[in-house]
């Protein structure tokens, strides 16, 4: 019995120090977290030579490249930088933009000029 | 007993003691549980019939899914059949960041398991603790692979990136054991915890065996496996297996926690030789027209919830003709079938909960 009371109190008091420790959760929409430099978000692409391996090695089939279009589809990404990783001219870059929520599904559909790589949505 | 008397009750699909959605058909008489049938396959994603459509470098990404807690130790499968049949050597600079960030993944799976188990039995604040160490590494894994939880850094012949940055893991390692300690304070010796694991759920060798169980349940039943001693990645390492001969619920849990003292010691020795390799070599891959030649390819890992296996059968195409996968979950699951068998209902929850079962490697 008095094991049982003592093995009681000692969890009680293990749990009891937390409740004056800092808090450790992020307060996150209101203070932003900035990711590590590799951190894998939204792709950007620039100077590609259309040599069509990124369309190979990604397992989703987000990517389709036209004339002059590289459309990446960020309803498919599954943001897993197959694309980055295998490109030979390290044209796609995997950026640190992580808040991709939009009000319509069109604008998940990035469009590149494939010269320029600006983003032209 | 008359028929009429008897009550069928589903656990799940969505009760949040199944880590996933299980369901469990149990005929009870009373409070006692007279039949389980266990219902998978909620989750299924098709993830064998998928190795068929895609090439292996378009499947690798995709195999951190399996168990999302322990992805690396999949994508290690996937990297070591296709470095088998390719026979490609690894650096050793490659072989010891992979046992790092596997030993890494397993004490964070371990970490979640004691946290959602006793969960599972009613105890919320150890969940937090468990998930704020668990966060550390899942920082790093951040830090080194880009993403927390579908890392994708194993390639094969390499991995994707160096490992630059060792420090935070140093620094875990050395907080960690003090953690346990707390652990230990706040669930060891709790009465309640103790009389709610402490026989209940009773594995016998030989049941195990049969059922093809594997990894902690099989070690916490008495039996000396652990595949990590015959492993290539982990030859040179010093460490025990631990086995405990309790058999119940509760030293499953004991072996678990043990256990993340096991692999922080493999860790620290790897960080060690990490220091004195310092060339990382990777395999050149192409990536297109990436073939296996023809045959059956088949290896092993110690996962945190057994034996996990990965077969490949090749016909020197540039996608596998057929690929599977042996988990440990599936047979855990199995399981409930005889061992809640005779259990009262309000043990169910603690027993199914102490084998670890996770429903994505189950349904796969
Ligand atoms: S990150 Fe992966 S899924 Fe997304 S476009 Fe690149 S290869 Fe395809
Ligand atoms: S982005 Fe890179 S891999 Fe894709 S087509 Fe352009 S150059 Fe080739």
């Amino acid at each position: 019995m008095f094991n049982k009371i003592f093995g009681l109190l000692t969890s009680m008091s293990t749990v009891f120090k937390h409740l004056f420790k800092k808090p450790v959760t992020l307060e996150y929409p209101e203070k932003k977290i900035i990711p590590p430099e590799n951190f894998r978000g939204k792709p950007y692409v620039e100077n590609c030579i259309k040599c069509m391996t990124c369309t190979k090695v990604c397992p989703t089939g987000a990517i389709t490249i036209e004339e002059n279009e590289f459309n990446i589809n960020l309803n498919k990404c599954i943001f897993c930088g197959n694309c980055a990783y295998y490109c030979p001219v390290k044209a796609i870059k995997m950026s640190r933009d992580y808040e991709l929520g939009v009000s319509n599904k069109e604008e998940l559909n990035l469009v590149y000029d494939i010269k320029r790589g600006s983003d032209n949505v | 007993m008359n028929e009429a008397s008897l009550l069928k009750l589903n656990l799940g699909p969505q009760h949040p003691s199944t880590h996933g959605v299980l369901r469990l058909i149990l005929e009870l008489d009373g409070e006692k549980i007279l039949s389980c049938k266990p219902d998978v396959g909620y989750l299924h994603r098709g993830m064998e019939k998928m190795a068929e459509k895609l090439s292996y470098i378009q499947y690798l990404p995709l195999v951190d899914r399996i168990d999302y807690l322990a992805g690396f130790f999949y994508s290690e499968l996937l990297c070591r059949t296709v470095e088998n049949a390719l026979e490609i050597e690894l650096s050793e600079r490659v072989k010891i960041i992979r046992t790092i960030m596997l030993e890494l993944n397993r004490i964070a799976s371990h970490l979640l398991w004691i946290g959602a188990f006793l969960m599972d039995l009613g105890a919320v604040s150890p969940f937090f603790y468990t998930f704020r160490e668990r966060e550390i590494i899942l920082k790093y894994f951040e830090k080194i692979t880009g993403q927390r939880m579908m890392n994708n850094y194993f390639v094969f012949g390499g991995v994707r990136r160096d490992l630059f940055d060792t420090k935070d893991i140093e620094e875990f390692l050395s907080i960690l054991p003090s953690k346990i300690k707390d652990y230990e304070k706040i669930i060891d010796r709790n009465p309640i915890f103790i009389q709610r694991t402490k026989n209940k759920g009773i594995l016998d060798p030989e049941t195990a065996i049969n059922g093809g169980i594997t990894g902690v349940n099989l070690r916490a039943s008495g039996i000396n496996f652990d595949l990590r001693k015959t492993d290539y990645l982990y030859k040179d390492y010093d460490f025990t297996p631990i086995v405990l001969d309790g058999k119940d619920a509760y030293s499953r849990y004991r072996a678990r926690v043990l256990e993340l003292s096991e692999s922080s010691k493999i860790i620290k020795q790897a960080l060690e030789k990490l220091k004195q390799n310092t060339e990382l070599r990777q395999a050149p891959v192409k990536p297109i027209g990436f073939k296996l030649p023809e045959g059956e390819y088949y290896s092993q890992i110690e996962a945190p919830r057994g034996l996990a296996s990965c077969y490949i059968k090749s016909t020197r195409e540039e996608k596998p003709y057929r690929l599977k996968w042996r988990t440990g979950s599936y047979y855990s699951v199995n399981l409930l079938r005889k061992i809640l068998k005779g259990t009262y209902l309000n043990d169910a929850i603690a027993i199914a909960g102490s084998l670890d079962i996770i429903l994505p490697e189950v349904d796969k």
